[in-house]
């Protein structure tokens, strides 16, 4: 599988390293991190990643705040974005389905599983080192 | 000559003062006699000893041989009632004659005073007729004297009427008798006496009758009296008991209204028309609306929102107890949760049931929903917010593990694996509490949609099957193709949650076997499994969060105690019921119920 660039943006840089290991680990794939949402949405602009994993819940601008600004932004709007949430269960993905995002990731997730979840979410051919 | 005249004159006047003294003397033996006599008649008040007497001193004094009282009976016969006769002659006491002997015309004139002295009864001219000569002579009479015993009936009235009662006779049986002036006097002067002892008698006997007629009267009344004080008397306890009783159920309305006005919830009757009976003084404060204006009105008079409790009062009135909750506007204009019971009124029994109304409380539950609230809220926040270092922790030690950042000793790997294993419980009881919150906090909502019950098996099955296999424990399944009306993810969540259950609870070399049974108007699921089974009295506590029949299982099963707890309410939110059905050392077997699929339902 060809080398993806991985948007993530979560307050939480525990979460950002993690993330950061697993999809490099499982699938080879580079990370680059923001903390907050309109420094997701400068990075987004910078890297024009080929993915963002987006964190609902931050403070100042919230998941759903940034993915509307980046649905705004012409040269981010392309940009297939899957919410990472510990707001819901498994049972109530389909809230957040609603808002137009690719997917959604329930927390806690493992990062091990994290590159697999995202290609079927994306439908992206799978593959892992 | 003159001295011879004058001695002859002396001498006739002599003789004629001794013939005066010696009448003077007679008369005075009379008159004693008649006063000896008459007083020994009056020493009785009895008519029997009267008549006694008096025949026994005619018979002595005239020494007659026969002296009897003959009596006129109505029916114009007579009868001997009393006799004094000497011992050699017959007796006729008790005989009774008939009418011939004593005949009517006879009656007649005895009965205005005539007295008849017969000296001779043989005698032609004695005036007795030819038969009754005969007649006489069989009782050996010769000479008889006949006074008649006059009664003056109404001696105080100008008709007075004169009855002939009897006859005094005296009998002379040796030889015939002239009947001197003395005997006709005396016998006459004896009747009289006796006439006067019978009017008084029947006088005497009438005043006893009278007497004996009053005082049984008198008795009546004494005995009617005492029926009435009796009767008088238990009335005057029956209103004094009543006066208590309605004392005490005066006493016992003011104390029920004073402990229900005292109560801090809203208490109320409603007939079966909707209107208010009963209401306390909670109304008034709770809604501005004294109990007296809402008497006789009809509810949706008085509730705003009578549109959110007119669906529960026909419930009640259909004789269900019904407990909702509804959201009322106080009298500040601030809104409060309220908990509403409503308890039918029933009368009588089976088909003559009927609902005369219902009661109706009403709690405040404001506070305990704002607790609720704050309860849920801080479960969610805390939920979220350890999920995200979860992940974290879960993560890095999953990348751990890897063993590409570094070999670990084999020390490090087992304590490497207890973290992940203990990550993993933690993950599962963060994500248990947060289900277990949002069901019943109403936050989810089933996503029901007509599946296919086959797939809903298979799915779960296979979901759980590297499990089983793990456990070393044969897992079969029966699919049948039938549409249910379910959110499927939640079902599947349940089943899968039964099955783990019973791999986890399972032997080595175990069986399981997950079934479905349809029937007419439920569809039944059911996990079954050969482990130790469940004791009785933990059958339904299983069910409590938390619970754990052996309180080590949390640790050793990796259980939370809440998957049960969250089958029940997904089971319930679909209209059917789980349970549990078991045997110590054979097994159990869980069952849920889901309605079929209702296509009326489905169209609307």
């Amino acid at each position: 599988m060809t080398e993806k660039c991985i948007l993530i943006i979560d307050d939480d840089e525990s979460i950002q390293t993690v993330v950061e290991f697993g999809l490099k680990m499982t699938a080879g794939w580079e990370v680059i991190s923001a903390s907050s949402g309109n420094e997701g949405i400068s990075r987004a602009q910078a890297d024009h990643p080929d993915m963002i994993l987006l964190d609902v819940m931050m403070p100042e601008m919230d998941g759903l705040a940034t993915f509307r600004a980046l649905q705004l932004n012409d040269q981010t709007r392309s940009i297939p974005v899957i919410l990472l949430t510990a707001k819901a269960q498994a049972s109530e993905k389909r809230l957040f389905n609603d808002t137009g995002v690719s997917g959604v990731i329930i927390k806690p997730f493992n990062a091990l599983e994290l590159a697999e979840q995202i290609c079927n979410v994306l439908n992206w051919a799978e593959s892992s080192n | 000559m003159r001295d011879f005249q004058a001695r002859s004159l002396s001498s006739q006047d002599r003789l004629r003062d001794e013939a005066n003294s010696i009448a003077e003397d007679l008369q005075q033996q009379k008159a004693e006699l008649f006063a000896e006599v008459t007083l020994k008649i009056r020493q009785s008040l009895q008519l029997k000893e009267i008549l006694s007497t008096t025949v026994s001193e005619v018979q002595r004094i005239l020494k007659a041989d026969r002296v009897l009282i003959y009596q006129v009976l109505s029916d114009r016969t007579g009868k001997t009632i009393s006799e004094a006769v000497l011992p050699n002659v017959q007796t006729i006491l008790g005989s009774e004659f008939p009418e011939e002997v004593f005949p009517t015309n006879y009656q007649t004139l005895y009965a205005k005073g005539r007295v008849r002295a017969i000296a001779d009864v043989n005698d032609p001219k004695s005036g007795v007729a030819s038969c009754l000569v005969d007649f006489v002579t069989q009782f050996g009479i010769k000479a008889k004297l006949i006074v008649p015993i006059v009664i003056t009936l109404n001696p105080n009235s100008e008709d007075q009427n004169n009855k002939l009662w009897g006859l005094l006779i005296a009998h002379h049986c040796q030889a015939p008798h002239d009947w001197s002036e003395f005997e006709l006097e005396l016998m006459q002067k004896l009747a009289h006496q006796i006439a006067i002892a019978i009017s008084q008698g029947e006088l005497l006997e009438h005043l006893e009758d009278i007497v004996t007629d009053r005082t049984a009267k008198l008795r009546q009344v004494n005995l009617e009296s005492a029926k009435l004080r009796q009767v008088n008397l238990e009335l005057q306890q029956e209103i004094a008991e009543r006066k208590q009783t309605e004392d005490a159920l005066r006493r016992s309305e003011e104390q029920l209204r004073s402990i229900t006005n005292a109560l801090p919830v809203l208490i109320a009757y409603v007939d079966a028309k909707q209107r208010y009976q009963f209401n306390n003084q909670a109304y008034e404060e709770w809604l501005g609306k004294s109990p007296e204006s809402i008497r006789g009105k009809h509810l949706n008079q008085v509730w705003d929102c009578y549109d959110r409790m007119e669906a529960w009062v026909n419930r009640a009135l259909a004789g269900e107890v019904v407990i909702y909750e509804n959201e009322i506007q106080w009298i500040d204009g601030t809104s409060r949760s309220v908990s509403v019971t409503y308890i039918p009124h029933q009368e009588g029994q089976g088909k003559q049931q009927k609902i005369k109304g219902f009661f109706a409380l009403i709690t405040d539950i404001s506070d305990r929903k704002a607790i609720e609230r704050m309860k849920d809220e801080f479960i969610s926040v805390v939920s979220h917010e350890l999920r995200t270092p979860l992940t974290s922790i879960h993560s890095a030690l999953k990348i751990l593990a890897t063993g590409r950042l570094g070999r670990l000793t084999s020390d490090g790997h087992q304590m490497l694996e207890i973290a992940d294993e203990n990550t993993d419980r933690l993950m599962r009881l963060v994500n248990g509490i947060l289900d277990l919150q949002r069901i019943e906090a109403g936050a989810v909502t089933m996503n029901r949609q007509v599946c296919n019950a086959a797939d809903l098996m298979v799915t779960a099955t296979e979901a759980i099957q590297a499990m089983a296999q793990q456990y070393d424990v044969f897992l079969s399944t029966a699919p049948i193709e039938v549409e249910i009306w379910a959110d499927a993810d939640c079902i599947v969540q349940v089943l899968m949650n039964l099955l783990s259950n019973a791999i986890k609870f399972s032997s080595r070399e175990g069986r399981i076997e997950l079934t479905l049974s349809c029937r007419a108007d439920q569809l039944q699921f059911e996990v079954r499994d050969w482990g130790p089974g469940i004791p009785p009295e933990q059958l339904e506590r299983i069910f409590d969060r938390f619970y754990q029949v052996d309180s080590s299982d949390s640790r050793k099963k990796g259980g939370t105690g809440l998957g049960l707890t969250i089958c029940r309410k997904i089971i319930e939110q679909h209209g059917g019921h789980l349970w549990v059905e078991s045997v110590l050392g054979e097994g159990s077997r869980f069952i849920f119920t889901i309605p079929p699929l209702n296509y009326g339902e489905l169209q609307q």
